[in-house]
C-alpha cells in the first residue's frame, strides 16, 4: 500500500470514528435521571444544575411506572417518562433562578410530592421583584372558615342573570378587581338594596362571574383541572375522586402520629359542588389556597408550578360547579 | 351392520358435532357499558360477556397509576390516568374469547394485569360435551379388536 493511500485511509477511519463517537460520548456522559414513585425516592437526582442561556440536555427514565416531566411556570410540552425507555429533552432557561420540575402523570397517592429543582445560575439580567399575590395584599386569612350563610335553592343561571343585567348598574361590579376580591356571597349581599328577588340576585352573581371569564379560560381551566385536580377532587368536583379514600386513610394514619391532634383532620378533598363553601370563597381566597396548598393535608402547593394566569383560569373553572354558564 | 359402516357413522356423527350450526335465537344487538376499575395489578370486573354485534363501551377508571387496556384480536386500546377516566367504544363483531391487557407499564406485575372479553356463547363447551358422549358411546358399543 502506498503511503498517501495509507494516510488517507487512516484519516477517513478516524473521521468516521469521531463523527459517530463524539456525539455518542457526549450523550453517554449526560447523567441519566431516574424517576420513581415518591414513596420510593422520587427523582434521582432531584437537584439539577444549569446555566442561564445555555441549553440543558436531560435524559430521563423510569424505574417503575409511567411518569411525566415538566418544568413549572415554563411554556413547554410535558414529556412522558416510561420504564425501560430513555426520554431526551433539551431545555433553555432565559433567566437564572430556581425552577421546579415535577411529575405530570399520576403515579399514585403521593404523585404530587414527586418534584425536584433546577438551579439556574448566571448573571441576573433584569431582576424583577416578584409581585405579591392578591390574597396577601388583601390580607386574607385563607384558613379561616368562609361559609356562605345563604345559599341559592337551585344552581344560579348566568343566562337569566344576563337578562337582568340591563336593568341593573351591574357594570360597576364587573371590574376584575372587584370580582377577584369578592366572594359570590359578598356580591349577593351588595345587591341587597336592589329590587331583585333572592334567586334573581344569585343569577346576577352567576352572570357577573361568567362575564369575568372567557370560554377559552374555562377550557384551559378544565384541562388543568382534569390533569392536576380531578384525581382527588373528582371529575365532577364532588371531592370523591379516586384517591379520596386513600387520602382519608393516610390522614388517619398521620393523625395518630401527631398525638391526637384530631382537629387537624382535613384530609378529605374539598367538595366544589358544596355551595355553602364555594359561594363564600372569593377568587383571591382560592388563589391563596392553590398557591400555597393545604399545609398538613394532601393538597399540594401549586405556586411554583402554575403561572398566575393558569391559576385564574382554574379558579374560573372551579366556580362553574356552582353556576350554570352559557354553553 | 358391518364394523366399517358403524365406524363411518361414528365419524359422520363426530363431524356433525364439530360443525353443525347450533340453534341460536336471534339476539338484537344492544349497547352495553362497563365501568372497569383498573388498579395495580388487576381489573375489576375482569371478565366481560357480550353478545355478537353489541356496541360495547368500556369506561376505564384508573385508581393508582396510569393504566391502559388493549383488547387482543380487536386491536383497540385506551389509556387512563387517575382522575381522567377514558372511554373505548367498539362493536363486538368478532365472536370468541379475547384477552385484554394493560398497555402501559404499570409496575413489576404489569404483564399479569389481564382480563377476558367473551363475545357470544361458548360453542366449544357444548361441542366438547357432544364429543365426550360420542366417545363414551363408542367405547362401550364397539367390539374391541383383539390383538393377538
Amino acid at each position: 500500500m502506498k503511503r498517501p493511500e495509507l494516510i488517507s485511509r487512516i484519516l477517513i477511519v478516524t473521521g468516521i470514528l469521531l463523527a459517530i463517537g463524539a456525539p455518542l460520548l457526549l450523550w453517554a456522559r449526560t447523567p441519566l435521571i431516574h424517576a420513581r414513585m415518591a414513596e420510593n425516592g422520587g427523582w434521582n437526582p432531584d437537584v439539577i444544575q444549569a446555566e442561564a442561556g445555555k441549553s440543558l440536555h436531560l435524559k430521563l427514565t423510569s424505574d417503575d411506572v409511567v411518569h411525566g416531566f415538566a418544568v413549572g411556570q415554563m411554556d413547554m410540552q410535558s414529556v412522558d417518562v416510561i420504564p425501560g425507555k430513555v426520554t431526551d429533552i433539551t431545555l433553555t432557561f432565559d433567566k437564572p433562578g430556581i425552577y421546579t420540575f415535577f411529575c405530570t402523570r399520576w403515579c399514585g397517592l403521593n404523585h404530587w410530592r414527586m418534584r425536584g429543582t433546577i438551579e439556574v445560575s448566571g448573571s441576573p439580567l433584569d431582576p424583577e421583584p416578584a409581585s405579591v399575590p392578591l390574597y396577601v395584599s388583601l390580607d386574607l386569612d385563607i384558613d379561616a372558615p368562609h361559609d356562605s350563610s345563604i345559599i341559592p335553592n337551585q344552581k344560579p343561571s348566568a343566562v337569566s342573570g344576563q337578562q337582568l343585567a340591563t336593568q341593573l348598574p351591574i357594570t360597576s361590579y364587573q371590574s376584575p378587581d372587584y370580582y377577584r376580591s369578592h366572594s359570590p356571597y359578598q356580591v349577593f349581599t351588595d345587591l341587597s338594596d336592589t329590587s331583585l328577588t333572592e334567586s334573581q340576585k344569585w343569577d346576577a352573581v352567576a352572570y357577573l362571574w361568567q362575564s369575568n371569564t372567557t370560554p377559552e379560560s374555562l377550557a384551559n381551566g378544565k384541562e388543568l383541572y382534569a390533569q392536576n385536580c380531578a384525581a382527588c377532587h373528582s371529575e365532577n368536583g364532588a371531592g370523591d375522586g379516586v384517591f379520596a379514600d386513600d387520602l382519608a386513610e393516610a390522614g388517619e394514619a398521620s393523625m395518630q402520629t401527631m398525638e391526637g391532634a384530631m382537629d387537624m383532620v382535613m384530609q378529605s378533598p374539598v367538595d366544589f359542588t358544596d355551595p355553602r363553601r364555594m359561594l363564600g370563597a372569593s377568587p383571591a381566597l382560592l388563589q391563596g389556597k392553590i398557591l400555597r396548598g393545604g399545609m398538613g393535608t394532601g393538597m399540594p402547593m401549586w405556586g411554583v408550578i402554575f403561572t398566575e394566569e393558569q391559576i385564574w383560569d382554574l379558579i374560573a373553572y372551579i366556580y362553574s360547579f356552582q353556576f350554570e354558564y352559557e354553553k | 351392520m358391518s364394523y366399517r359402516f358403524a365406524l363411518l357413522l361414528l365419524v359422520m356423527a363426530g363431524l356433525v358435532v364439530a360443525f353443525a350450526p347450533l340453534p341460536v335465537q336471534p339476539i338484537t344487538p344492544q349497547e352495553r357499558t362497563f365501568e372497569i376499575d383498573a388498579h395495580q395489578f388487576a381489573y375489576s370486573p375482569s371478565e366481560l360477556h357480550v353478545n355478537p354485534g353489541d356496541t360495547v363501551t368500556i369506561q376505564l377508571v384508573s385508581t393508582d397509576v396510569v393504566h391502559g387496556l388493549y383488547v387482543d384480536g380487536y386491536d383497540i386500546s385506551v389509556e387512563a390516568d387517575p382522575g381522567q377516566s377514558a372511554t373505548l367504544t367498539f362493536v363486538a363483531d368478532k365472536p370468541g374469547s379475547f384477552r385484554f391487557r394493560c398497555k402501559v407499564t404499570c409496575g413489576a406485575m404489569h404483564p399479569f394485569m389481564i382480563g377476558k372479553l367473551t363475545v357470544g356463547t361458548n360453542d366449544w363447551l357444548y361441542r366438547s360435551i357432544g364429543f365426550s358422549l360420542l366417545a363414551i358411546f363408542a367405547f362401550f358399543r364397539f367390539p374391541r379388536v383383539a390383538k393377538d
